[in-house]
């Protein structure tokens, strides 16, 4: 069985996650919205503890956090859930970069056909957007500014400290994609300027169809978003349907986990990370982001004079790893972020992103080398 | 494991020394506290009563949302970790 690198993609579950999800699954199954009986109030407990659980992660208050299926959903309701707002007071100018994730640049699109006005900034080799482009980019009726926190395909922290600094005296909303910082890097979503923070389960250990939106609150209220679906009230009237207990606890679960072991699943990524860096680098390859702004588990890299898919299925039986993200390699379209960060058309059919975790066991790095000098040759 | 323990037996102490958490409540909280062996299999539970008494407010029913622990959610956890849950 090859080594899994591909966890931005999805992550492997943490064993205590999987026993979490299984034991409401099997055994306390009760409807957390019928808190008639032990099992309905055991559920309703457990949702309000994993509320809790991920809250912590960014020092939100507990009824800041929106359970959703994803950061897709999340997104969608950030983005979308500000439409009627914008209507109402006559903003409808967002702005947004030019490497978010799909989930964020189609609701984008989809605003623009809406009657929107959509910006949509670029960003530098390096892999980040120019905090002074954002500056100069907003006007008084800019509705909703939308910036992922680390980027999926590069794996490169934007610099959202700066944007706080610049948003701090501007009205208007702040959505942070940070389906792949949150639990990882902790500093930036605790900023209390960010309004609105979308979460994914999968991608800290935890299950698939699982996330939330963080929403923070202004003097008790919070920013005025529409709910996309109707029927029950759930979730604060924003998301309804019957809670999905045991995926929800899990995510609570795994939230704890990324708190607690942050810092040494940040040192057990370094040391892979090390490995890496060292083979690949004996081949040549050409990191394509900022190694100072990169998160340790994420490498994308270009490997000069092989192609990435022959790599990928060169190496099937050794290392999964992938060319882009999860949600477009089925399409085989170049990659949208390598792109607009400014690679040429060959680096960018050259680049393979490989991600790991403190859960990753060691890769036979000498054969990974062997197997691409073989194709190079 | 027992570190799940220890941070209830410090949240329980801090809560009762310096806020509101009554004797009464916080005498079998701190039971279960200092008694890990007993409760060995229900973290999960320990760690929800750890939550609920950092979070313990007398006035948690009062207005029109509950985002607050009272009493009655402690003694219903206390309560489960007695039984086979």
């Amino acid at each position: 069985m090859a080594i899994y690198l591909d966890c931005n993609a999805t992550t492997p579950i943490e064993p205590s996650v999987a026993s979490v999800v299984r034991r409401f699954l099997e055994k306390d199954f009760g409807n957390a919205a019928s808190p008639i009986h032990d099992y309905g109030v055991f559920a309703l407990t457990a949702v309000e503890h994993a509320r809790g659980q991920v809250a912590e992660v960014v020092k939100a208050r507990r009824d800041e956090v929106i359970f959703t299926s994803g950061a897709t959903e999340s997104n969608n309701l950030a983005i979308f859930g500000l439409a009627e707002a914008g209507r109402q007071s006559g903003r409808r100018h967002l702005i947004t970069t030019a490497i978010e994730h799909k989930a964020v640049l189609e609701p984008f699109e989809e605003m623009a056909r809406l009657g929107f006005e959509v910006q949509i900034l670029p960003v530098g080799a390096n892999g980040r957007f120019d905090p002074q482009r954002l500056a100069d980019a907003l006007r008084p009726d800019t509705l909703l500014v939308s910036t992922m926190q680390v980027n999926n395909e590069s794996g490169v922290l934007q610099p959202l400290t700066e944007v706080a600094d610049i948003l701090s005296q501007h009205d208007l909303y702040w959505h942070v994609d940070a389906a792949q910082g949150f639990g990882k890097e902790l500093e930036q979503l605790r900023n209390p300027r960010i309004d609105l923070i979308s979460i994914s389960g999968h991608k800290i250990y935890g299950p698939k169809g699982v996330g939330a939106l963080v929403a923070r609150k202004h003097e008790r209220q919070f920013p005025p978003l529409r709910p996309l679906m109707f029927g029950g009230g759930q979730e604060q009237g924003l998301r309804p349907g019957t809670l999905p207990v045991p995926l929800i606890a899990g995510l609570g679960e795994a939230a704890k986990l990324a708190l607690r072991n942050n810092s040494e699943r940040i040192a057990q990524c370094r040391t892979f990370r090390d490995k890496a860096l060292a083979t690949l680098s004996a081949l040549g390859a050409e990191q394509n982001s900022a190694e100072e702004y990169t998160l340790p588990h994420v490498l994308n890299v270009s490997l000069p004079g092989i192609n990435s898919e022959q790599a990928i299925k060169a190496l099937k039986r050794v290392i999964a790893v992938s060319s882009t993200s999860a949600c477009t390699s089925h399409t085989h379209t170049p990659s949208h972020v390598l792109t607009a960060m400014g690679l040429s058309s060959e680096k960018v059919e050259q680049s393979i992103r490989l991600s790991w975790c403190h859960m990753t066991p060691d890769v036979d790095w000498c054969e990974v080398e062997t197997i691409l000098r073989a194709l190079r040759g | 494991m027992d570190d799940i323990f220890r941070e209830l037996e410090e949240v329980t102490v801090e809560q009762y020394d310096h806020s509101d958490l009554p004797k009464w409540l916080a005498d079998p909280v701190l039971e279960v506290a200092r008694n890990p062996e007993a409760y060995q299999g229900k973290e999960y539970l320990v760690e929800i009563l750890a939550a609920q008494v950092r979070e313990y407010d007398v006035y948690a029913e009062a207005g029109c949302c509950k985002w607050a622990y009272d009493h009655e959610d402690i003694k219903r956890t206390l309560r489960w970790l007695e039984e086979e849950r």
